[in-house]
């Protein structure tokens, strides 16, 4: 605990320990992948219905 | 009793419980990685070696477990569709790859990062980076292998047999590597304190650990709608999915 | 005329050897550009041979693996382009067979080939004549392995357009540990060392590779030729 008491707000925290150039880019490269395949894969699953969808309606166009 | 199994074989029942259970881990996985930040970032003690850069194992570890969790999941549902023939294997196994692929990449990347503090440099030869490296050519040759062929249902099979070759190899390729380096071993490599880590520090791990798996479970949900639409475009169950 | 499992073997192995001799030039490409990558090591880092020596290990099992490489890509292609490979398939004695039998024929004159012509390039890298027979044997043991390696790859990247890239790519990680303990084994035979340990590794890498690789290649053949 830092001696400021709450650990959050002190300097502590965010140098941590004189490693912050290290630590910090790890969990922004962590966040970056997980949003990453956050958004890929809805991404993925959005076209896969558009293209599915549009299959549809050029089925029914055909039959008609 | 095994109708659970066969369901799981049916498209349209895979679909609607990947969209039912997407959520759920999504929630879970949040929950699990959110405890494990905040406890492992801010409530758990310094490591008497290695100061507060012991910290980067809250992400490091996690992403180099799913990387090989992936890997595993990937090869035992494409075998599984290889032998039995059930196409929702190939599903499974082809939404995976790239989710394994970026923990690889982030197991080695936070591994290089914590290595700069550590062991001095970026880069070093030591036994779990260079076979997170070598799984990430895996994990390559296998999604490259698939999106080669023309035909799709040839990509998949072909795909799922270099996985099984693959998984067979990881182990080797893991003990190769421990076994030569340990012969090249010139800095000690500084490992982590004490050989059992004390609760303050393991529950945040463990809680991460989950989160990323739960996390891994959600996303998998989501590719995998997307792999079943992508294979099953011509079904007549697909006109009602995709209107919901 | 019935043929049995090993006549059928004899006999495919006897073809590819007339096929592979009737095209000199190819046979002999690999095996030059083996010497060719060798000179390039020299070349590019140091001319001298007491620092070579440290290198030359690595730089020998390099060359080799990529000269293999070079030629695996036409361990089926050929025969699956006339349609030789689906006759083959369909002549009653089993893919397994034909495959072992190609694969082993395919060895003989690239990997073989190469273990004959090591000598000649290990002197080139500063390898004292006493390191000579365990480098041979390290070379035999992991071309045979990379050939069975490289058979599953070709079986999954013939018919492929640009098949040879991705074979590499297949290839080369799954050959890491071959190159780890083959290059092992030749330096602790330069520096006197006793290479039994990585010896024994590379024999059960062998072993191992060679018994499950032809069901792996035969069903990669079924998936990518049906």
């Amino acid at each position: 605990m830092g001696a400021g008491g709450d650990p959050i707000v002190s300097n502590g925290f965010w140098s941590m320990g004189g490693y912050a150039r290290y630590v910090w880019p790890c969990f922004a490269f962590a966040c970056l992948v997980l949003a990453w395949n956050l958004w890929s894969a809805r991404r993925y699953r959005a076209a896969a219905r558009l293209r599915a969808a549009r299959m549809l309606v050029m089925e029914a166009g055909v039959d008609s | 009793m095994w109708t659970w199994f066969y369901k799981l074989a049916s498209p349209p029942h895979v679909y609607t419980a990947a969209a039912a259970l997407a959520p759920w881990f999504l929630g879970l996985a949040a929950i699990g990685i959110g405890y494990g930040l905040v406890a492992g970032l801010v409530f758990a003690p310094p490591d008497y070696q290695q100061g507060d850069a012991f910290r980067i194992i809250y992400v490091h570890a996690p992403s180099a477990w799913m990387s090989l969790f992936a890997y595993t999941t990937m090869a035992v549902a494409g075998a599984i569709a290889l032998i039995w023939r059930i196409k929702m294997g190939h599903a499974v196994a082809a939404a995976s790859a790239p989710i394994g692929a970026s923990f690889t990449l982030l197991a080695l990347v936070t591994g290089s990062l914590w290595g700069r503090p550590m062991w001095g440099t970026y880069w070093a030869w030591d036994p779990r980076l260079t076979s997170e490296l070598i799984l990430l050519f895996l994990y390559a040759g296998v999604m490259s292998l698939r999106s080669a062929f023309e035909d799709p249902a040839r990509g998949d099979r072909a795909a799922a047999l270099l996985g099984v070759v693959g998984l067979v190899n990881v182990p080797i390729i893991h003990y190769s590597v421990l076994w030569w380096n340990s012969l090249h071993q010139g800095a000690t490599v500084a490992k982590l304190g004490r050989p059992s880590m004390p609760g303050s520090m393991l529950w945040p791990l463990l809680s991460m650990l989950l989160g990323f798996m739960l996390f891994y479970g959600a996303v998998l949900c989501t590719r995998l709608q997307g792999e079943v639409l992508n294979r099953e475009r011509q079904a007549k169950w697909v006109r009602e999915a995709i209107q919901s | 005329m019935k043929v049995g499992a090993w006549g059928a073997m004899i006999l495919v192995v006897r073809r590819e050897l007339c096929l592979s001799f009737r095209r000199p030039d190819q046979l002999l490409q690999p095996l030059v550009f083996f010497l060719i990558v060798t000179t390039l090591f020299p070349l590019g880092l140091t001319l001298q041979l007491s620092l070579l020596r440290d290198m030359a290990p690595g730089v020998l099992w390099v060359a080799a693996l990529l000269s293999s490489l070079l030629s695996l890509d036409s361990l089926f292609k050929s025969d699956a382009d006339d349609g030789t490979l689906e006759q083959l398939a369909l002549c009653g004695q089993g893919l397994t067979v034909i495959v072992v039998a190609k694969t082993f024929a395919h060895w003989l004159v690239s990997g073989a080939a190469l273990v004959l012509v090591s000598p000649v390039v290990a002197t080139a890298l500063g390898i004292p004549v006493g390191a000579f027979s365990i480098m041979m044997l390290s070379l035999g043991l992991g071309t045979l392995t990379l050939s069975w390696l490289g058979a599953i790859g070709a079986a999954l990247t013939v018919g492929l357009r640009r098949g040879n890239v991705l074979l590499s790519l297949i290839v080369l990680p799954l050959a890491m540990p071959l190159l780890i303990f083959g290059a092992g084994a030749t330096d602790r035979a330069i520096s006197g060392v006793s290479p039994a340990g990585a010896l024994y590794f590379l024999a059960a890498l062998c072993v191992f590779t060679c018994t499950l690789a032809p069901f792996a290649a035969t069903v990669a053949l079924r998936i990518t030729l049906e």
